[in-house]
């Protein structure tokens, strides 16, 4: 049982609260997930548990906290870490050796456990999670959510009551992502553990969710309850209980399943088929024409017989397994990756010999990780740097339209309450916006997304959609590399799916999305005869045929 | 799987021999055998997890030809000895200027040998032996920085593909090397992601109990005894560099370091630790120690019935045809031990799949 009465904390040098006056309470061997917009208190709350709050981070930490009758306050995070196992976001940074049966036998080997309990903790675990093909695997060498999956068995050898995952699969790809969730489902079922996880995929969890915990945004109050008491109170809710909400469901769909039965006359109105907004084509000539393209990494082939257009006001979709070749594409159409064979034409210029720099004058390429860009001390100098590596080019010729096109920028990004900030301090929304800045300063007619959506909560997903699509207006050619189905559902001009390397599939996106499960957003899922893709259209093609739920 | 020690003797064996001989044809011998250990061990490696053949993405091969063509035409141009001259370069060229030479460029391309020896040889043991066997070698005493140098061996590949990503997304920005200034922004993001993740990491440490020591009178005393022992290392250096008195200098410094080393073993004791999985002696790896230290034994001692100035080479004044002992030379080839392990025995069924016998206490 976990309990908080009246908790409160303030980071040490902030004036303002992170969490305020929480009260909840947490049922031995529950399933609860933890939502909320990003920077709401949800790692705050967690890490509250375990005593890293106020051991770790320092701070102001009022109200009382009760885990297993144990008060982590005064039991430290040594002594918490035997009843809380903490997952954190980011796999690639809890490792201490290069091995993954190591890895799981070092705390083990720190608390000095017998060698007979440790290898039958270490065989049990590696059992529990899938783990035994993997034992004498390196870690770098494993899958994201291969690697986060270990990172719960180390946790586990411990032997802990109460499994705190935050964010887990935030870095994740979608395939990866589900392994690490299948098992945290596997270990509530099978082993009772009480888990509770901060997670932004919810979908996939609420079917097995006992309690739903939301936090109001800046900690300020708290709703828990079982899913559909809550999302009957709350905006952030999953496609199906969006639609539930449009259509005056009740009961409110929280599932699928749940939606397949409340949905069902809607689903039968195969007549009032919506269709979706068509796109005209101009008929200029493509932004960028690839025709043939063949590229090798070493001695694999990654791309062969690629053809693919993005044409001038549209948003291209680019979508594919892990592995398949999308970000290769992206890195070979800046230069940063050579071809074997084909050619790229960018405006109409064959951009095989062009520099990189060169190339991104014309496209702006947002990598997946954005603080990869970021160095600056504020927001506006991180702009002005571009502006200053382009400068012999005499895009803008005086400092005065420097500020004026920087200040543009800011504004068009949302950002001009923020330009004297450190990048870094910025939410992870924020942050990628001011890289995606540091890209487009120079006002590219081309725009290449890496994944941009990795660790997004729903409004910044949001955000980044109206950004995208205002820039389509104007004129400019998005191409977008995502696993995220619902943001391409809903933005998406065009969809392309790339399979081993080839555009299997190019098109309209409720044909293309529909053609591989992986890549099918829930309503469609819901409405398999209709080209309906999101609650929009479902409402917008139930009321012209004058149905309702 | 070769036992860790094993190991670390081939190394030391692979490293006195490339130390103690520049005769090429001793030097070739441990070079081809190098390559062939590792040719070896990462078709081995590959066989049982293709996932793996990230671990070796350029090849020593390479790599080594790159040094040695280096090192020769570097040594030819700044040696200007020898008598076989290939061609004169003007005067005029400052260090440059004068005989290119046969003998320099062959004794630069032996030095580039040892070199790439070297480095082949450290490439085999980071690929043979995994982080946690190095680190069970380090004294107790030694465990915290045992822990800080794992995390670091750990963090490297990151930190390497990291810079990469740095780099490119750097370039897509317009941004050039052209001063010393534009390196900032290639080293400050790496520089504060490398500080985020140390303290995310740090944060994942504590959260899996790796706490601090409560503090208590004799921690205390221990620390203190640290400080001291440090203090009286740098007085004595001062003293031993920059006064007469240089005796007194070396006991203080002496002194110190017996005060650090006795206050880190202390606390090394306090560290109760248990160890997962003791590593198994087989003949092979008697087989590898042995080979080993004959060879170490071979090329440092200085045995009667063996001629060791073969070991000495000098392509200077003019190219000569090195000089070989038999014992010498066979014992060379000795260093190519591990490779008759992973070659004949492979390292599948040893090192990747678990003997079923392994599992039958559980």
């Amino acid at each position: 049982m976990i309990i908080f009465k009246q908790v409160s904390y303030t980071y040490p040098g902030s004036k303002k609260t992170a969490l305020k006056n929480i009260n909840m309470e947490i049922q031995t061997g529950s399933f609860n997930l933890v939502i909320g917009a990003s920077g709401s208190g949800k790692s705050t709350l967690l890490r509250c548990i375990n005593g890293l709050i106020p051991h770790f981070s320092g701070g102001l930490l009022s109200g009382d906290i009760r885990v297993l009758d144990l008060n982590p306050v005064h039991a430290t995070p040594k002594i918490m870490s035997q009843h809380v196992g903490f997952i954190f976001q980011d796999p690639e940074y809890q490792f201490i050796v290069d091995r993954v049966e190591d890895e799981l036998a070092f705390t083990l080997e720190n608390l000095a456990i017998q060698p007979e309990e440790m290898h039958q903790r270490v065989e049990y675990i590696l059992e529990l999670l899938s783990l035994r093909s993997l034992r004498k695997r390196r870690i770098d060498s494993l899958s994201g959510g291969e690697r986060q999956r270990v990172a719960i068995g180390t946790a586990l050898t411990l032997q802990p009551e109460i499994l705190v995952l935050d964010e887990p699969t935030s870095q994740l790809d979608p395939d990866s992502a589900w392994e690490v969730l299948d098992a945290v489902k596997k270990l509530n079922k099978s082993s009772g553990l009480t888990i509770l996880i901060a997670e932004h995929r919810i979908e996939r969890l609420l079917q097995f969710t006992d309690n739903l915990i939301y936090i109001n945004n800046n900690g300020d109050g708290l709703i828990s309850g079982n899913p559909r008491q809550v999302f009957s109170q709350i905006e952030l809710v999953p496609p199906v209980t969006a639609l539930g909400k449009a259509l005056h469901v009740k009961p409110l769909p929280v599932t699928m399943e749940e939606a397949r039965k409340s949905l069902k006359n809607v689903q039968s109105a195969q007549s009032a088929r919506h269709q979706p907004l068509q796109i005209e084509k101009s008929p200029r000539e493509s932004f960028i024409k690839i025709s043939d393209l063949e590229v090798s990494l070493g001695k694999t082939r990654v791309l062969e017989h690629l053809n693919l257009n993005l044409q001038p006001g549209e948003i291209l979709v680019l979508m594919g397994l892990n592995g398949s070749g999308k970000t290769t594409l992206i890195r070979t159409i800046v230069g940063l990756v050579s071809q074997q064979k084909g050619k790229i034409f960018i405006q109409g210029k064959d951009a095989s010999g062009m520099k990189v720099a060169e190339i991104c004058r014309q496209v702006g390429y947002l990598p997946q990780d954005p603080n990869t860009l970021l160095f600056a001390d504020t927001v506006e100098e991180e702009l002005m740097v571009t502006l200053r590596n382009q400068e012999e080019t005499g895009i803008f010729d005086d400092l005065e339209g420097f500020q004026l096109e920087i200040q543009k920028a800011l504004t068009r990004l949302g950002l001009e309450n923020f330009s004297q900030q450190y990048p870094r301090d910025l939410s992870v929304g924020q942050r990628q916006r001011t890289a995606l800045g540091a890209v487009t300063i120079t006002n590219p007619k081309i725009v290449l997304l890496d994944e941009p959506t990795r660790g997004l909560d729903y409004s910044a997903k949001e955000s980044l959609g109206i950004l995208l699509k205002e820039w389509r207006d104007a004129g400019t050619a998005v191409l977008m590399v995502t696993h995220d189905v619902e943001l391409a559902a809903r933005i998406a001009d065009r969809v392309a799916i790339l399979e081993d390397g080839q555009i299997t599939a190019c098109g309209d996106p409720a044909q293309v999305m529909r053609r591989t499960k992986t890549f099918t957003p829930q309503i469609a899922r819901l409405f398999p005869d209709t080209d309906w893709l999101t609650p929009a259209d479902v409402t917008a093609g139930s009321e012209s045929s004058g149905l309702g739920a | 799987m070769i036992n860790t020690w094993a190991w670390i003797i081939w190394l030391g064996a692979v490293l006195v021999g490339l130390w103690s001989t520049r005769n090429p044809v001793y030097l070739g011998i441990i070079f081809i055998g190098l390559i062939l250990v590792w040719r070896l061990l990462t078709t081995a490696i590959e066989k049982v997890d293709p996932a793996e053949r990230q671990r070796f993405p350029f090849s020593p091969r390479r790599i080594s030809l790159i040094i040695i063509i280096f090192s020769a035409v570097f040594n030819g141009l700044i040696s200007q000895f020898g008598e076989t001259v290939l061609f004169t370069l003007p005067a005029w060229i400052p260090y440059l200027g004068g005989p290119f030479t046969l003998e320099g460029l062959v004794f630069g391309a032996l030095n580039g040998l040892v070199l790439s020896g070297i480095l082949i040889a450290f490439i085999v043991i980071n690929l043979a032996l995994p982080v946690h066997s190095l680190v069970r070698l380090i004294p107790r005493a030694f465990y915290p920085v045992a822990v800080v140098t794992s995390i670091a061996i750990t963090f490297m590949p990151n930190t390497i593909q990291q810079f990469e990503l740095i780099r490119e997304a750097q370039a897509i920005r317009g941004h050039r090397v052209r001063g010393i200034r534009d390196w900032i922004p290639l080293i400050m993001p790496l520089l504060i992601g490398g500080l985020e993740k140390a303290m995310g990491l740090a944060e994942a440490m504590t959260a899996r109990g790796f706490a601090g020591q409560e503090s208590s009178e004799s921690n205390r005393n221990l620390r203190i005894c640290q400080v001291v022992g440090l203090v009286l290392i740098f007085s004595g250096w001062l003293l031993q560099s920059f006064s007469t008195r240089d005796t007194l200098g070396i006991a203080i410094l002496m002194l110190g370091l017996g005060l650090v080393l006795f206050s880190l073993w202390k606390i090394g004791r306090r560290a109760s630790r248990s160890v997962y999985k003791r590593e198994k002696w087989t003949g092979y790896d008697f087989l590898v120690i042995v080979f080993s230290l004959i060879v170490t034994v071979i090329y440092w001692l200085p045995l009667v019935n063996i001629d060791r100035s073969t070991l000495f080479y000098n392509p200077y004044p003019f190219l000569t045809s090195p000089a070989i002992n038999p014992s010498i030379l066979f014992a060379t080839f000795g260093l190519i031990a591990p490779g008759i392990f992973y070659g004949f025995q492979g390292i599948p069924n040893k090192i990747f799949k678990k003997p079923a016998s392994e599992n039958d206490h559980f």
